[in-house]
């Protein structure tokens, strides 16, 4: 529910959670006065409430690294996945069973996609190094989901997947937040629109 | 010389000066979308100005709001002395970079 001429509640109870005190009220003040004075006349209520939604999704990196270092966490999930790819190549080369070749293959992109994240700053590979990453982020998220759905529909679930592919998703969609937006950088460091408190 | 602005943070910075005193979020935020012709996120506009003020380049307070932001107050931006410095080093700078230079150049076929 909402009331007429405003943006989504969710969303503006969202951002208003996302931000900081220091922003809190000027920053979804700003969005409001947007959305009523200029977005809602120019298009129709749907697309209107998409582009405050894009809006909060745009603040939400700057946020989430502010109150978090989203870095540090995205190098763990990496480690945890590249163990976990490490440890699939491993059992699939033992047991052999067929197309083995082609899972070998997934677990050692895999294995590099995660050594890549965990790599791509300490090397200081820059920007767009970081940006190419984000196909391999697609990648994960994409792998991840569709082990998701297989193990769902399977006959027996197995545990082990559901963790590999929540594990996957996560690293896909912190490689988004963390890299190739320039934060986080030593020079950035604890910035952010959520971060001078 | 100071440290070279980014085109995004000049783009601000510009935007800052035209507004003069009325440079506040979203009237920047507004205005940077109508000069560069495309649609900039918030994020983007928001980080840029959080960034620009953690480097001292520029300043900002509160004032109070309007019945269409809901009663919610508004954060006043104003460049300080050094972002006037940046920016007429980064004027300085790509002004020299282009007179070094013929244009148009001719593409080769």
């Amino acid at each position: 529910m909402k009331a007429a001429g405003s943006p989504p509640r969710w969303a503006e109870f969202i951002l208003e959670r996302l931000l900081i005190s220091k922003d809190r009220r000027t920053v979804t003040g700003d969005l409001r006065e947007e959305y009523v004075e200029a977005i809602l006349p120019r298009m129709n209520r749907i697309r209107a409430d998409l582009w405050y939604v894009r809006q909060v999704l745009s603040l939400a990196p700057s946020c989430a690294s502010a109150r978090i270092n989203v870095h540090k966490v995205l190098r763990l999930v990496s480690l945890c996945t590249f163990v976990c790819a490490c440890w699939l190549a491993g059992v699939e080369s033992l047991l052999r069973h067929s197309g083995f070749v082609m899972r070998l293959g997934i677990d050692a992109a895999i294995g590099l996609v995660a050594l890549a994240a965990i790599l791509v700053r300490p090397l200081h590979l820059g920007i767009r190094a970081e940006r190419c990453l984000w196909t391999g982020a697609i990648a994960l998220i994409g792998q991840g989901t569709e082990a998701l759905i297989r193990n769902a529909r399977s006959t027996h679930f197995e545990g082990f997947v559901l963790v590999i592919s929540l594990l996957l998703m996560l690293q896909g969609i912190l490689m988004f937040f963390s890299l190739g937006r320039g934060i986080d950088t030593p020079r950035n460091a604890g910035r952010g629109i959520g971060s001078l408190e | 010389m100071a440290e070279l602005l980014g085109t995004f943070e000049q783009a601000v910075l510009l935007v800052m000066v035209r507004l003069g005193s009325e440079a506040y979020g979203r009237a920047i935020l507004h205005q940077v979308n109508e000069s560069l012709k495309r649609e900039v996120s918030a994020g983007s506009v928001y980080t840029t100005l959080d960034r620009l003020e953690a480097r001292g380049l520029i300043i900002s307070k509160l004032a109070e709001g309007t019945p269409a932001r809901g009663g919610r107050p508004r954060r006043y931006y104003a460049i300080a002395a050094d972002g006037v410095r940046a920016l007429n080093d980064a004027h300085r700078t790509m002004t020299a970079l282009w007179a070094s230079i013929q244009w148009p150049a001719k593409v080769s076929r």
